[in-house]
């Protein structure tokens, strides 16, 4: 009979062995799908006025007249020791570029999902308390309106108003929170917004069908019967057991909203990732959109296993390894 | 009878596509007179922030191929000459303009004896070659081509440089009023080699501070700049902010104080809002349709027919040529705020004379195509890229064209794949355009010339190729704009290279802010801009 300690030791094990495995697959895939793109990368850096001399230069010199595989593994092999190139269009390193980047789109990120937890959360709550209630129509019209609106147009439409009629927000740009709090949050609380308005429409209706079937379930009758106070009733018994399944769509969400928050981040002008990943793709940056891939897998692979470990701590009947 | 009803119908799919976009009634089809600077007095101090359309790629002048590029270097880095309000030369880090002898083979001027790089090292002679020698040499520079003409480069005295030509290259000076007469800092690429870009160092109004990829290049004033008098701004941040109306409401939200490179659509809707200005010149360069003449096999192949309708007879593509209206092109399309063009001479420079436009005659056309013996419709596939402006412009020509007897179907097609599409051959026709340069031989020579290395379409024609080399071995003003006449007659008698029109430079900017220059390159020059006394 194993430990805790053993199962929980040959579970992170699995599941490191597991993300490595898909860390090298996404990096093959990414490697191969980027040079599938139509069009000649030493072309879309060099632009039409150029001449063969130097398109011949560039290929040389980013080794892109060299075989695949030769190619994947310069790659992979400077990759691990943390190198992953430089960038094609601006001479620059990748990872400069990336841990630049990173920080506003985590930021940002962190910002929107906390939009979407307490709103989200609370709304579901409500409509879910107070079903076929005025509430309950409000909650559900919002969530469709803000799964609904287009987040370019929200950006702009929430730009025309907060930044230029009523200059309260800025309308562009970043500023880091070390160097001005204010100025930070007077920043981002549109982008947050945008982004955070259609995570926070589907937390809520996932909180409020949860929500709705906890409260109809036979331990919630039977705290009632007991006479617990019906604060204690929503908040731990319904609320508490709702959690799994609005972890699970938080985690997943988490991981789109730091790799989609590209059009957020090109109406706010804000040097995250989605923006650094699209101006990559658009000049055929080949190292630029591999570094940004990988971190985005990467991210996304940290964020399951976190979410898997939170199931464990958020209901104690899901025990590691799937037994009972 | 067909020719009205597609111009209305084109004409009212255009009015609901850009109907929500502006309120202004369609006005004139050329914009207002040019407006290339706003001389109220401006107070020292501040930052002014400029919106790019796109972000720059490598800082270094011998490896960028970027326009958006030289924007920013107008701020940091300065040319051996520069082109001034007029199109015309004037010496910027040369101290005149260079003494052409021996036929046109040898250039011999001095360079400015006051002036530092941003890094304390002085300019003079050598600092020039160093440049010179690294924009020919240097593996992928994309000035090479640009200027292989230059055999070698002397410095004859500590602030005189002589350039020795293999052949007369009059429009040698155009290209050193462009990026090929950028010069860095000789202790700078000492220092850092072909990593420059990293730690870019020149002459200029503000020096190099620090870069944000996808986000922002900030500048700072440069005490040692030999005119720091004349400079009022303690930064100048360029932000690259891709969307135009994006870019616009930046503007007015007091984010941004100017926005390069605004459209069409954004400049019509700003009109008569109190707190923007506009600035305007016309660009140099031209858009077109490139019609695939003789690219069957690559364009670094000889030329050889294309066995369609369009490459086998001109008569059909004066046809087509014919079937275009390009008042009403411009009309429809940019809200008539670009201005027609039919040849590759930008007007207002010393070498360009008046050309007028052909009109649009659709009976004409429908004879040289009966007399051409193809059968009608006449199909086309159209490759257009993947904007807004190219797609409505797609559409206008089909439209029309097909009032002539022409079946154009339309391909959008992403940038780099079109490039290599088009550099294959594997093109029948499609849109593009030529950022221009003020000596007319840069709009010319390598486009249309037989052996240039961007003549798409592989148009060839000896009476072409004569004249080119006669543009460039005549130095007499007055012959060399006879000659780019009879270039613009040749090319023009080919329609392998149907010229549309001509951007406008659009310039928008806070009425805080005063010294901003736009020259006849259509770049910003904020070297003497400032906040007006009195802002913020």
């Amino acid at each position: 009979m194993k430990t805790l300690r053993q199962l929980l030791s040959s579970y992170v094990s699995r599941r490191i062995g597991m993300s490595l495995v898909t860390m090298v697959l996404v990096s093959i895939t990414v490697f191969l799908g980027v040079r599938a793109m139509p069009g000649d990368t030493a072309q879309a850096l060099a632009g039409e006025q150029t001449s063969p001399e130097v398109l011949a230069a560039i290929r040389s010199e980013y080794g892109l007249d060299d075989n695949i595989a030769v190619q994947y593994w310069r790659y992979v092999s400077n990759a691990v020791t943390g190198d992953f190139g430089t960038s094609a269009r601006t001479g620059l390193p990748v990872l400069d570029s990336i841990t630049q980047a990173l920080p506003i789109t985590l930021e940002l990120a962190a910002l929107s999902l906390l939009m979407a937890v307490v709103v989200g959360i609370g709304a579901g709550v409500m409509a879910a308390v107070r079903r076929g209630k005025p509430e309950e129509w409000l909650a559900n019209g919002i969530a469709l309106l803000g799964m609904s609106v287009p987040s370019f147009w929200l950006g702009i439409v929430l730009v025309l108003v907060f930044a230029i009629a009523m200059p309260v927000f800025a309308a562009s740009g970043f500023v880091p929170f070390s160097t001005d709090p204010l100025e930070n949050l007077r920043r981002l609380v549109l982008p947050a917004v945008v982004l955070g308005s259609g995570l926070a429409a589907v937390v809520m209706r996932q909180t409020r069908a949860a929500m709705i079937d906890a409260m109809s379930s036979d331990y919630v009758r039977t705290a009632r019967a007991k006479g617990l106070a019906p604060a204690a009733v929503i908040g731990r018994h319904g609320l508490r057991n709702s959690l799994v399944t609005v972890i699970t769509v938080l985690g997943l969400q988490l991981g789109h909203l730091i790799s989609g928050a590209v059009v957020t981040e090109q109406v706010f002008v804000l040097p995250g990732f989605g923006k650094l990943t699209i101006d990559a793709v658009f000049t055929r940056d080949y190292a630029m959109v591999q570094g940004v891939v990988l971190f985005t897998s990467a991210a996304y692979i940290l964020i399951n296993l976190l979410v898997d470990f939170l199931y464990s701590v958020v209901d104690p009947r899901i025990r590691l390894g799937g037994s009972r | 009878m067909r020719r009205i009803p597609a111009a209305l119908s084109v004409a009212a799919l255009l009015a609901i596509t850009t109907a929500c976009s502006s309120l202004s009634p369609p006005g004139k089809e050329t914009t207002a007179q040019a407006r290339l600077t706003d001389l109220r007095p401006v107070r020292d101090g501040g930052t002014v922030t400029i919106g790019l359309k796109s972000d720059p790629d490598r800082l270094d002048p011998s490896l960028t191929t970027t326009l958006v590029a030289r924007t920013v270097f107008t701020s940091m880095c300065e040319q051996l000459y520069d082109v001034d309000q007029q199109n015309k030369f004037v010496p910027q880090l040369a101290a005149s303009l260079p003494k052409i002898t021996d036929g046109g083979r040898t250039f011999t001027f001095d360079v400015r004896k006051d002036a530092r790089f941003s890094d304390g090292a002085r300019l003079d002679a050598r600092a020039v070659k160093t440049s010179l020698d690294r924009h020919l040499h240097l593996r992928g520079s994309g000035r090479a081509s640009e200027i292989d003409s230059v055999q070698k480069v002397t410095a004859v005295g500590p602030y005189t440089v002589r350039l020795s030509l293999s052949h007369p290259d009059v429009p040698l000076l155009g290209r050193l009023a462009n990026t090929a007469g950028l010069i860095m800092s000789p202790k700078a690429l000492k220092t850092y080699g072909a990593d420059f870009a990293t730690h870019p160092s020149c002459v200029g109004p503000f020096k190099y501070e620090k870069r944000v990829v996808g986000d922002r290049i900030e500048l700072a004033k440069d005490p040692l700049y030999y005119d720091a008098d004349k400079v009022h701004l303690d930064h100048v941040i360029y932000k690259t902010i891709t969307d135009g109306n994006i870019r616009m409401a930046n503007i007015r939200s007091g984010d941004v104080q100017i926005g390069d490179q605004m459209g069409p659509v954004e400049v019509r809707n700003s009109m008569g809002e109190k707190d923007l200005q506009l600035l305007n010149t016309p660009s140099l360069g031209y858009m077109a349709l490139t019609l695939n003449v003789g690219n069957s096999h690559g364009i670094d192949k000889a030329p050889s027919p294309v066995d369609s309708p369009f490459g086998r007879d001109v008569r059909v593509r004066e046809a087509f040529d014919l079937s275009l209206d390009r008042a009403l092109i411009n009309k429809l399309v940019f809200q008539g705020m670009y201005e027609p063009a039919c040849g590759p001479v930008p007007p207002g420079t010393p070498l360009s004379t008046p050309v007028t436009c052909p009109k649009r005659d659709v009976a004409k056309a429908e004879r040289l195509l009966k007399a051409a013996g193809v059968k009608t419709p006449v199909p086309l596939e159209l490759m257009i890229n993947t904007t807004p402006e190219d797609s409505r412009l797609g559409q206008v020509v089909q439209a029309m064209a097909a009032d002539a007897g022409f079946d154009v179907r339309l391909r959008p097609t992403e940038f780099a794949t079109g490039l290599t599409r088009t550099l294959a051959g594997d093109f029948q026709a499609r849109t593009g355009g030529w950022g221009g340069q003020p000596d007319p031989a840069g709009n010319i020579d390598s486009l249309v010339g037989t052996t240039g290395s961007n003549n798409q379409g592989k148009l060839s024609d000896p009476e072409i190729d004569r004249l080119i080399v006669e543009g460039r071995s005549t130095s007499d003003v007055a012959e060399r704009r006879e000659i780019y006449r009879r270039l613009t007659v040749a090319i023009n008698k080919q329609h392998g290279v149907i010229y549309l029109y001509r951007n406008i430079n659009y310039v928008s900017a806070s009425q805080d802010v005063s010294g901003i220059k736009l020259s006849g390159d259509g770049l910003i020059r904020v070297k003497e801009a400032g906040y007006t006394k009195g802002s913020r």
